[in-house]
């Protein structure tokens, strides 16, 4: 077994008694020691070092879990949060061991949808596919916003992880969508925050409606990586459904043209999202294996969802989109704008996956590795972003897998190269490729979210000295014996 | 970098374990469909029980990081290779999703052995000659029975399901052929090897197929017709993977009766006034992707209401005795029965049919252990209820 650090687990307590313990809070069926069992829980998809959990849970209830953070506390046993270990950050791996907590199976119920002020309380083994399946057999007129990512991602995950979604240019990060959480901290205490911070035992599953106005103290959590608690069940936000849709594909030929559009659609407000990717990937996406890019062929493509209340509305933004277009074509861009759906009949159905989300990239699930730099971005910033990525990108021989969108009305934007890899092959050489990646976007002032540790390593010797010392001091604070996923942030 | 022992390998389908499978979790329910389909992972609920687990455990044991121990039986044997993994994954290596856990099982086999009671279907075998263990039988009897030549067109390879468990299918289809005249005879069969295959014991495997082909090409046949769906698949598509491509046509008892009512040689002709919800066989659906043909006969059939489970075709619900899972798992197997038992009652139907004498079998069992008080029946076993005419 690929060995990494070493934290002497058990120096307080046996293997054989914290195993018996497991088996009395979470029942025989519901705990490992096993190897066999353990090894799928020690690594992922990315370039990070695999490491073996000690044990895996798989619990059903909250009580179960408070039972097991008072006793992981108490011997000071690390505790990682699983649902199906989709991050691409290798943030589930357990690189001090401990006990692997498998929210995916059991605690994966939708707790209640509120279709009055649009919001789903869900436990946190709720995955995309499941979520999408239930609106639109019982709540057609709501939608989640779903990302490009596999069906079965888990939902709180994502949220909890600032990911992204099919409604980014308007709604900005999905960890800005969360309404309440419920949450064990490491004394086995059990906080509700949000407006569902009312009552003292439970909550009414109407009570989930907003996070503020008392002080956020949602952000002891989100983006932490599962270091500070553990959390039980999880309100997100939901949206209107609306009526009429409209995918547009937008194809620019020269290599930074899309970053204007990014910008001034942002501002715009008509689109919901806009995905842009090096063409390499869309090629991909319809069917051609191992792509290139020939001369003259546009370096970047987007497709843009739309929707509106009406026809007129769908027109109207439409209007506007193309007077961008024509704007930025007179400033000197080379931008060109199709209906999607023609073009996919055109080309190849499979180009409509895209927009039947939760999807697969599927050019992304080619072989056995996958990892990225995703990353906020400063959208002034995308011009260099593009430029020297690509020089990047020649200099080893691989084929440009960028990806970016704008995000929140334009206030910010993504930047995110991405890998496909075959993970016993060609793993060193992507690492290689994406160190020096990450090094240029940092220095382009680009932050990465689902952050692994190699890379978090990297932004501390960036990061203003007294982010630090707050951090750590509320992560001390938070998890005084560090059993809440150690490691993470290089706690 | 993790280094691979390559003399472990030795076949492309494990090798493709190290290329492919980020572990994305789209192989645990069906597409798109978002429905559960994985009966090993639902019940052991550990990742290493579901498809992208055991693509990790081919990882671990050929690089080291995995020790053979008894602990690997359970998640390399208790999985009923229904292929609905391959069906959901969207990935290049879908389609051998499957043929990989069968490697997996080959190698586990020659390091730790087979799951409980697993053995015994290569000891019986290699006894009499069927997985059972019971008497061989030549089949000379049935041939004096239904006056069968010793030389003819097709061969009807009854499989040992239907010749030591579910007589009633072998005695339907018979019957069935010897009504429409089909120029048919019987060999003295072994094991087609379904089984060995499916649970990586594969010391008998291209014996007996060789054995087979010898059987078939010594009564002059050319084409061969089964009423098992496990007996179709292995004659269609392993016997070719494990070099002994036979070069007879294969059809399953459905597809010649299809063939003979799209060629008006026959037509049902009384009515068979039920409720009837149809469960797709792994190895007719999935792994052979025939779902319409069984519908499109049912629907010809006077009288006959076929309503939809749940789960069905490329979504169906395994049975759960395939894969060695009836002998190795029995009770579990009778759980996943279970399910699928419930699915079919909440259609409305009275009957549940299949086109598989295993599946039967199982859902047979589970309907008498769980009290369900449900009729399964084969499709030739509706068939030979009702009259047929047969035109020409």
């Amino acid at each position: 077994m690929t060995a990494i650090k070493q934290r002497n687990i058990f120096e307080k307590i046996s293997k054989d008694n914290v195993y018996s313990k497991l088996v009395e809070i979470f029942g025989s069926d519901c705990v490992s020691d096993k190897d066999v069992d353990l090894y799928p829980y020690s690594q992922d998809m990315t370039e990070n070092k695999p490491h073996m959990p000690d044990f895996v849970v798989i619990p059903e209830n909250k009580e179960q879990l408070i039972e097991l953070v008072k006793f992981c506390n108490e011997y000071s046993i690390p505790i990682v949060p699983y649902t199906t270990g989709n991050n691409v950050g290798g943030l589930t791996i357990p690189d001090y061991g401990g006990i692997v907590v498998d929210f995916g199976k059991k605690m994966n119920k939708i707790l209640h949808i509120d279709d009055n002020m649009m919001y789903a309380l869900l436990e946190p083994g709720v995955t995309f596919g499941q979520l999408k399946k239930h609106l639109e057999e019982n709540y057609s007129s709501l939608r989640y916003s779903f990302p490009n990512a596999p069906p079965y991602s888990g939902v709180v995950g994502n949220v909890l992880l600032s990911g992204m979604t099919n409604l980014g240019a308007k709604i900005g990060s999905m960890a800005d969508s969360i309404n309440g959480l419920e949450v064990i901290t490491a004394d086995g205490n059990v906080a509700r925050i949000g407006s569902c911070f009312y009552g003292k035992d439970k909550a009414e599953d109407d009570s989930w409606w907003c996070r503020y106005p008392m002080p956020d103290l949602l952000g002891l959590f989100v983006n932490f990586q599962g270091m500070t608690g553990l959390v039980t069940k999880c309100a997100v936000q939901l949206w209107p459904k609306e009526p009429i849709e409209k995918p547009q594909l937008v194809v620019f030929f020269g290599l930074t043209d899309l970053a204007p559009f990014l910008r001034e659609v942002g501002r715009a407000d008509i689109v919901n999202d806009v995905a842009a990717f090096s063409v390499e990937v869309a090629k991909m996406e319809v069917g051609i294996p191992e792509p290139v890019r020939y001369p003259e062929e546009p370096p970047y493509t987007a497709v843009v969802p739309m929707s509106a209340k009406t026809e007129n509305q769908m027109n109207a933004k439409l209007e506007i989109l193309n007077g961008i277009i024509e704007k930025l074509n007179n400033e000197g861009t080379n931008i060109h704008l199709i209906d999607y759906s023609e073009f996919a009949k055109l080309f190849n159905l499979k180009a409509l996956n895209i927009f039947n989300l939760p999807s697969q990239i599927l050019s992304l699930h080619e072989y056995s590795g996958l990892t990225w730099f995703g990353a906020y971005a400063p959208s002034h910033k995308f011009e260099e972003l593009i430029e020297k990525t690509d020089e990047l990108y020649r200099k080893h021989g691989v084929p440009p897998f960028n990806y970016l969108k704008i995000m929140k009305g334009g206030h910010y934007g993504i930047f995110r190269p991405i890998f496909r890899f075959k993970k016993y092959k060609d793993q060193d050489k992507i690492v290689k490729l994406l160190e020096e990646i990450a090094d240029v976007c940092i220095d382009l002032g680009c932050i990465p979210y689902k952050t692994p540790s190699w890379l978090t390593a990297k932004l501390r010797k960036k990061i203003n000295p007294g982010w630090i010392s707050l951090f750590e001091k509320i992560k001390h604070c938070m998890d005084p014996n560090n059993i809440f996923n150690p490691g993470r942030w290089n706690t | 970098m993790v280094e691979i022992d390559e003399n472990l390998i030795g076949k492309d389908v494990l090798e493709m374990a190290f290329d492919r499978c980020i572990k994305c979790s789209t192989c645990k329910y069906s597409y798109k469909d978002f429905e559960k389909s994985c009966p090993s992972g639902e019940k052991f609920l550990f990742e290493s029980y579901w498809a992208s687990g055991r693509i990790r455990i081919i990882r671990g044991v050929l690089n080291g990081d995995l020790e053979w121990t008894k602990d690997l039986i359970d998640p390399i044997f208790a999985c009923t290779t229904c292929g609905a993994c391959m069906d959901s994954c969207q990935a290049p290596h879908a389609d051998y999703i499957v043929e990989m856990i069968e490697a997996l099982r080959e190698l586990a086999v020659k390091n730790i052995g087979s799951a409980e009671n697993q053995k015994f279907l290569v000891t019986r075998c290699e006894e009499s000659c069927n997985p059972y263990g019971e008497p061989n039988s030549d089949n000379v009897e049935l041939k004096k029975e239904y006056t069968l030549p010793d030389k003819a067109e097709w061969i009807y390879f009854i499989g040992c399901t239907s010749n030591y468990r579910q007589k009633s299918i072998r005695d339907s289809t018979l019957r069935f052929l010897k009504k429409t005249g089909i120029d048919f005879t019987l060999i003295d069969e072994h094991c087609c090897t379904s089984p060995m295959i499916r649970t990586g014991q594969l010391s008998i495997v291209d014996e007996y197929m060789k054995y087979n082909i010898e059987q078939i090409k010594n009564a002059g046949a050319t084409k061969v017709i089964t009423s098992c769906a496990g007996c179709y698949k292995t004659l269609t598509k392993d016997f070719e993977r494990f070099g002994n491509d036979s070069e007879f046509e294969i059809y399953h008892s459905l597809e010649l009766v299809k063939k003979l009512l799209d060629e008006k040689k026959i037509e049902f002709k009384s009515e068979y006034n039920k409720t009837v919800t149809y469960h797709d066989p792994c190895h007719l659906g999935r792994h052979m992707g025939i779902y319409e043909l069984p519908r499109e006969i049912y629907r010809q059939i006077p009288g006959l209401n076929l309503v939809e489970m749940k789960r069905n075709r490329n979504f169906a619900w395994c049975c759960g005795a395939g894969g060695g899972v009836k002998i190795g798992y029995p009770d579990w197997a009778l759980e996943i029965s279970k399910e699928r038992l419930e699915e079919a009652k909440e259609t409305g139907a009275t009957v549940i049919t299949s086109t598989c004498p295993f599946c039967k079998t199982n859902l047979s069992d589970a309907s008498v252990h769980y009290n369900i008080d449900f009729q399964v029946l084969d499709l030739m076993e509706i068939l030979d209820q009702i009259d047929i005419n047969v035109l020409s």
